[in-house]
C-alpha cells in the first residue's frame, strides 16, 4: 500500500482546517456584534446631541424666523450654542429645519464656512432623508439611526429629533450627522487584533492537542504497526515479544488482542511443529512399509529366466504408500506355474496389513503342493475368516498351469474378469460366475473351472483400479478402453502389454488424483519346453 | 452419499444414494453401527446408488453379518451396474438381494 499522508499528517491537516474554521466564523459573529455595539453607541451619541438642541431650542421662535427671515438675538444665541458644540464634539452637520412636502428649509445651520445654509434655505430631501424625517417629525417620534453613504457628504449616520412649540406640536427637527470614516478603521482594527488572538490561541492549543494526539494516538500505532511487521520473525525467537501500551482506551485493548494473539500464534506453531515431526515420523515409517510391501511382490523380471515355457510381467502402483492389491507367481514344483492376483477391500494400511496376510497364507498352502485352486482359497478362507474382526476380504484371482501341457485350472473369488487372447486373435475378457471373495463368510466352497492355454496365448488379469480408474468427470476407465489398449500392438510381450495399459489409464485419467491401487499382470504361454 | 433412516418396531429401512466408496463407507458403517441394536429386520434400499467400491462391499457384508446373528437383511433395488459387481464379486450368494 502507498501511503498517501502519514496519520501525523492528517492529524496537523485536520486541526488546520478546524482552526480556519473556528476563525471564519468567530470573526464573522463578534464583527457582527461589533457593528450592533458601534451603531447603537452612535445612535445615542447623535440622539443626545438633538434631543439637547431640541430641547433648548424655543418652539414658538421658529415660525417667526421662517415667516420673517429676520435673525434677532436669541436666533444668533442658539447659533452661537450650536457652532460650540459641534466645534467641541466634531460633529459632521449640525442643523436645524423645517421639513416639507417636496424639501426642507433651514433655520440654523451650524456652520461657519461660507458653504452654510442660512436660514430659510431650501434644499431636497437626500436620500432616505424624507422617510426619516417623516419618521422623527411627530410628538412621539422613534428614534432610528440613518447610515448614508453619499457622494458630497460622504458616509455619514444621521439622527433627528423633534423641536416642540409651546402647545407640544412638532415645529422643526433639529438633525446631526456624524462622520462614519473612524467606525471602519476602528473595525478593521478591531477584527486584525480579534484575528491575531483568536490564531495565537489556536496555534498553542493545536499544539498541544497535537502533542497529546501523538501520545495517545499516533505513538501507540505505530509500536503496534511495528510489532505487527516483525511479528513473524520474532516468533523464531525464543524470546517472548509483548507490546506495551496504557493509554486505557482502545488502543490499549488492541495492544492486549494482538499480544494475545502473538502468544496463541506461539503456541500454535508449537503444536503445529509437534504435529508437523509426528507427521514426518509417519511418512518416514510408511516409506519404509511402501518398501517392504514392494519387496514382498517377486519384482526381478524375468523371474524364472531358465524357462523358457513362458513370460511373465506384473506391476503394482498404490494409490497410497501402501496398498491393498498384490499379485503373486511361483513354481508349486517343476512342472506347476501358480499364479495370482488379488484385491483386500479399503485402502491404506489396514488394507496392506491383511494384504501381508492374506499373500502369505496363499502361497503357504499352494506351495504345500495342492494344485487346486478351489482348495487353496478354501484353507486360506478358513484361516483370514477366524478373528478377522475389521471385517476385511479379499478377492483372488488364483490359476495353477501345468507348464508341460498347458492346461490349467482357476477359480475367481470375486475378482475382476480375466483378459484371454489366443494366438492371432484378439484380447477378450472370459466371463463366468465367480465365488464370493475370500474371508466373507466361513466354509465357502470355492468353484473352479479347466482351462488350456496354446503355445502364443495370452493372459492378463488386473484390479478394479484399472476398470475403475476416473478422470476428472467422474467417468469409469472400464474395460473396453482396456482391451482396445491391449490389442493395440498384438506383438506385444507381458511388459509391454502393462504399459500401454497403464499409458491409456494415465492418458484417460489426466490430472485426476489416482483413488485405487493399479495392479497388473501379464503372461505369455511359449508351450512346453523343447 | 446420502442415508435415509426409517425405523418401524423392529424393522430399519435404510436409503443409501450417491457413491458408497472408500470415502464414504465408514460414514455408512458407523450409521449402521449405531442403530442396528435391536433390528430383527433389516432392508437396505440402494436404488439411489451409483457406484459402490469394495469398501463399501465390506460395509454389507459387515452388516450381513451383524443381521445374520439377529434376525435377516435385504438388499432391494440394486441397479445393473452394481448388480453386475455383486455378480462379479460373488456377494450374490452372501447377500439377500431381491
Amino acid at each position: 500500500m502507498k501511503k498517501r499522508l502519514t496519520l501525523t499528517a492528517k492529524a496537523l491537516l485536520s486541526l488546520t482546517l478546524m482552526a480556519a474554521f473556528i476563525i471564519v466564523f468567530t470573526c464573522l459573529g463578534i464583527s457582527f456584534s461589533f457593528y450592533l455595539d458601534m451603531k447603537e453607541d452612535y445612535r445615542r451619541t447623535a440622539f443626545s446631541y438633538t434631543r439637547t438642541a431640541a430641547d433648548f431650542i424655543n418652539g414658538d421662535t421658529i415660525k417667526k424666523y421662517y415667516e420673517t427671515g429676520e435673525k434677532d438675538d436669541y436666533y444668533y444665541t442658539i447659533l452661537d450654542f450650536l457652532c460650540s458644540a459641534r466645534k467641541e464634539s466634531n460633529l459632521k452637520y449640525y442643523y436645524v429645519f423645517i421639513p416639507f412636502e417636496n424639501d426642507v428649509v433651514y433655520i440654523w445651520d451650524a456652520d461657519n464656512t461660507e458653504n452654510a445654509c442660512d436660514l430659510g434655505y431650501h434644499e431636497p430631501y437626500l436620500e432616505n432623508g424624507k422617510k426619516t424625517a417623516e419618521g422623527a417629525f411627530k410628538k412621539d417620534p422613534k428614534e432610528e439611526l440613518t447610515i448614508n453613504r453619499d457622494a458630497v457628504y460622504g458616509f455619514i449616520a444621521s439622527a433627528c429629533s423633534p423641536v416642540f412649540d409651546s402647545s407640544g406640536e412638532p415645529v422643526a427637527l433639529v438633525a446631526v450627522d456624524m462622520a462614519m470614516e473612524g467606525w471602519i478603521e476602528s473595525l478593521v482594527m478591531f477584527i486584525s487584533l480579534e484575528i491575531l488572538n483568536v490564531l495565537l490561541v489556536i496555534i498553542v492549543s493545536m499544539v498541544v492537542l497535537y502533542f497529546i494526539m501523538r501520545r495517545s494516538v499516533i505513538r501507540p500505532i505505530e509500536v503496534i504497526n511495528a510489532a505487527a511487521k516483525d511479528m513473524v520473525s520474532a516468533l523464531d525467537s525464543e524470546e517472548k515479544t509483548s507490546i506495551e501500551i496504557h493509554t486505557r482506551d482502545e488502543l490499549e485493548e488492541l495492544a492486549g488482542s494482538f499480544n494475545q494473539m502473538n502468544d496463541e500464534l506461539r503456541d500454535y506453531l508449537i503444536r503445529l511443529a509437534a504435529v508437523t515431526a509426528e507427521k514426518e515420523r509417519i511418512g518416514a515409517e510408511l516409506n519404509v512399509a511402501t518398501q517392504i510391501q514392494a519387496a514382498m511382490l517377486p519384482s526381478v523380471f524375468p523371474p524364472f529366466p531358465d524357462r523358457k515355457e513362458f513370460d511373465i510381467y506384473a506391476t503394482m502402483t498404490p494409490a497410497k504408500e501402501v496398498g491393498g492389491d498384490f499379485y503373486d507367481f511361483f513354481l508349486i514344483d517343476d512342472d506347476h506355474l501358480a499364479m495370482l492376483i488379488a484385491d483386500v477391500s479399503g485402502k491404506g494400511v489396514p488394507a496392506a496389513l491383511f494384504m501381508v496376510i492374506a499373500k502369505t497364507i496363499i502361497k503357504n498352502h499352494a506351495q504345500l503342493g495342492e494344485i487346486s485352486p478351489a482348495k487353496i482359497l478354501m484353507s486360506a478362507n478358513e484361516q483370514l475368516c477366524e478373528g478377522n474382526q475389521a471385517e476385511l476380504f479379499v478377492t483372488v484371482w488364483l490359476a495353477v498351469i501345468e507348464l508341460s501341457t498347458g492346461k490349467g485350472k482357476a477359480a475367481n473369488a470375486g475378482h475382476e474378469h480375466p483378459a484371454l487372447c489366443r494366438r492371432d486373435g484378439k484380447f477378450e475378457l472370459i466371463e463366468y460366475r465367480h465365488s464370493p471373495a475370500v474371508a466373507t463368510m466361513d466354509g465357502i466352497r470355492f468353484k473352479e473351472h479347466d482351462f488350456e492355454l496354446y503355445p502364443g496365448d495370452k493372459l492378463f488379469v488386473y484390479t478394479d483400479g484399472v476398470a475403475e480408474a476416473t478422470d476428472a468427470h467422474d467417468c469409469l476407465y472400464g474395460t473396453e478402453r482396456m482391451i482396445d489398449a491391449l490389442n493395440k500392438d498384438p506383438a506385444a510381450g507381458p511388459a509391454e502389454m502393462l504399459s500401454a495399459v497403464k499409458a491409456s489409464v494415465d492418458e484417460f485419467v489426466g490430472d485426476a488424483p489416482q483413488f485405487d491401487d493399479l495392479t497388473m499382470l501379464g503372461m505369455v504361454y511359449y508351450g512346453p519346453a523343447k | 452419499m446420502t442415508i435415509n433412516k426409517t425405523l418401524n418396531e423392529n424393522k430399519l429401512t435404510v436409503g443409501i444414494g450417491g457413491r458408497l466408496d472408500t470415502v464414504t463407507a465408514p460414514e455408512l458403517e458407523k450409521e449402521l453401527n449405531d442403530s442396528l441394536e435391536g433390528i430383527t429386520d433389516l432392508v437396505l434400499d440402494i436404488s439411489e446408488l451409483d457406484y459402490i467400491s469394495s469398501a463399501g462391499l465390506r460395509v454389507l457384508l459387515s452388516a450381513q453379518k451383524t443381521m445374520n446373528k439377529q434376525g435377516s437383511m435385504t438388499v432391494t433395488g440394486a441397479n445393473e451396474a452394481i448388480m453386475e459387481i455383486f455378480d462379479v464379486t460373488g456377494f450374490v450368494d452372501l447377500l439377500n438381494i431381491q
